[in-house]
């Protein structure tokens, strides 16, 4: 089945001044696909959102949404987008109920009541319709953020760190809710600096840097790709010049009481680690075994841990 | 068209919900009178009018600006840049809104000055009298545009905008006649926007006709109003600047 490209961005360089945010950035989202910008603050994934919804002029590329320029008809392209900036920012002394008629007619959209509280009930917010949105707690305002950006049923939804800020319990709330818009058959595009968030949602990835786009695969491809080690995590004292030296093991270290060691098979190294152990007149205690993550890809690709260059 | 009536009425609720706009747009004019009126109740006749071109200059120049700038400092505007309503339909409903909440508080300033005060308002004085407080409106509304495009923050627009409007109140015929003012002073007042305001209420309440130069009075406010649209038009931003 042919795919049907719903983003299309080439070359894309863009500065705010002298800082340069975004340095030939190219990508492609298709029809039906959640697709996520992975990268930590600062690393241009905001600004690439901004390129697509019209709100950042590049300097240079192209950016198409739907197969129509967004710098030559931005209004076109802004009609089929359905948008969540990074900061909730809504006209917050309208109510729950009026903010998503507003939000819909910008877009000629014009719901009737009923259509307002059918949208509410599908965010869960039927019974806050009547109160103003400042309001709110940090989950229903983000909810509502969501519910608005889908207000005008739009295709494609851009999704800016939708959940940043938010406990555990909306985080699982929000990612339900992303998961539905796939369901029904929407393009979505996140951004997010959480590596697990990524996992959980993302067909696709792209990892981003500086400005710049290091790999873009689905994210078992991404790890597969990179032949990435297991680690394998225990409490036991040994010299580490020792455990390097142990069949299978690409790296080790301690972290804190931890060590942790990298291995390309961690059962064989598991072994050895036990009889080396004993040899010492040792135990190996609380043995964890993690199977490389986005965040492990990350650091191979950049030098650098995802959430420490937060 | 149902886009900008809906927006509209979004805009005004928006006002009657803010506390601040409530009392600095309808508390704060009828306070301005019991002021005025405590400290000079037998020349209110003569100072109703000042009070009303001097609310409209303050309002124009500072109050009717600050939702549109809390707006912008919230990043409400740019979530709005990202849907396809077209700017001159946000800034033409905003606009709209505050033009009725002016002349409203022009209406609250003259019935508080019969009820308090027993000031003499005529019919045909009140119907010369509106057409030139909307003029001085949309000028002054149109100066506010251009302070609130070259300040950075809502706090930095206010400073601008009263220290022009304290000027304009001293200078401008409404608290000292201008023949108090020095020769040099006296030439340049009558080209300042507040002075022509000031003109032509006060001869429309008080007499019910128009200023002798009541022509150039209204051009020079119509000058004011187009040249500082166009201005504020040019400055006008969806962000706070960085």
């Amino acid at each position: 089945m042919k795919q049907q490209s719903m983003i299309d961005v080439k070359n894309v360089t863009a500065a705010y001044g002298a800082l340069t945010a975004l340095n030939g950035v190219s990508l492609n989202v298709q029809k039906g696909e959640i697709f996520g910008l992975l990268g930590p603050n600062g690393a241009g994934k905001t600004t690439l959102l901004a390129s697509v919804e019209g709100l950042h002029k590049p300097k240079q590329g192209d950016v198409h949404v739907g197969g129509i320029s967004v710098q030559a008809d931005p209004v076109a392209t802004k009609r089929q987008l359905g948008i969540q900036l990074q900061k909730t920012a809504l006209l917050d002394d309208l109510t729950v109920a009026e903010l998503v008629e507003v939000y819909a007619a910008l877009y000629e959209v014009y719901l009737t009541s009923k259509e307002i509280d059918s949208l509410l009930a599908r965010f869960d917010l039927v019974e806050k319709r009547n109160t103003l949105a400042r309001r709110l707690s940090g989950g229903q305002q983000q909810r509502l953020a969501l519910a608005v950006a889908i207000a005008n049923d739009p295709q494609i939804v851009l999704l800016d760190e939708p959940t940043s800020a938010l406990d555990p319990h909306a985080r699982r709330a929000v990612w339900d809710i992303v998961r539905q818009l796939h369901d029904e058959g929407r393009t979505i595009v996140l951004t997010t600096h959480a590596m697990e968030e990524a996992e959980a949602l993302c067909g696709r990835i792209a990892i981003i840097d500086r400005g710049q786009i290091v790999a873009c695969d689905t994210p078992s491809a991404l790890i597969a790709n990179l032949k990435l080690n297991s680690m394998l995590k225990a409490t036991v004292e040994l010299p580490l010049d020792q455990v390097r030296a142990l069949p299978e093991v690409s790296a080790a270290r301690y972290t804190g009481q931890y060590l942790e060691v990298e291995s390309a098979r961690p059962e064989v190294t598991l072994t050895a680690l036990h009889e080396l152990a004993a040899r010492s007149g040792r135990s190996v205690r609380d043995v964890a075994l993690r199977q490389p993550n986005l965040e492990d890809v990350f650091l191979k690709l950049t030098g650098r841990a995802l959430v420490e260059s937060n | 068209m149902k886009r900008f009536l809906i927006l509209t009425k979004a805009m005004t609720l928006m006002h009657l919900r803010n506390g601040y706009v409530l009392f600095w747009n309808f508390a704060f004019p009828v306070l301005l009178m019991v002021i005025y009126g405590a400290i000079m109740s037998q020349f209110m006749d003569y100072m109703t009018p000042g009070v009303i071109v001097l609310n409209a200059l303050s309002f124009g120049l500072v109050s009717s600006s600050t939702m549109m700038l809390e707006m912008r400092e919230k990043g409400v505007l740019r979530r709005l840049q990202a849907t396809p309503l077209p700017a001159v339909q946000l800034i033409g409903s905003y606009l709209l809104v505050n033009i009725v909440i002016g002349v409203l508080q022009s209406a609250l300033i003259i019935v508080a000055g019969v009820l308090l005060y027993k000031v003499n308002v005529t019919a045909m004085g009140l119907l010369i009298a509106y057409p030139m407080i909307l003029f001085g409106l949309l000028a002054f509304m149109a100066l506010g545009g251009i302070i609130s495009g070259v300040s950075a923050k809502s706090g930095s627009a206010t400073a601008i905008g009263m220290t022009i409007y304290f000027l304009l109140m001293f200078i401008s015929d409404m608290i000292f006649p201008l023949d108090m003012l020095p020769n040099w002073l006296q030439n340049v007042v009558p080209y300042l926007p507040a002075y022509p305001v000031a003109q032509l209420v006060r001869s429309a309440m008080l007499e019910a006709t128009l200023d002798p130069k009541w022509m150039t009075h209204i051009l020079l406010l119509l000058a004011y109003g187009i040249g500082a649209t166009f201005i504020a038009a040019k400055l006008f931003r969806w962000e706070p600047k960085t």
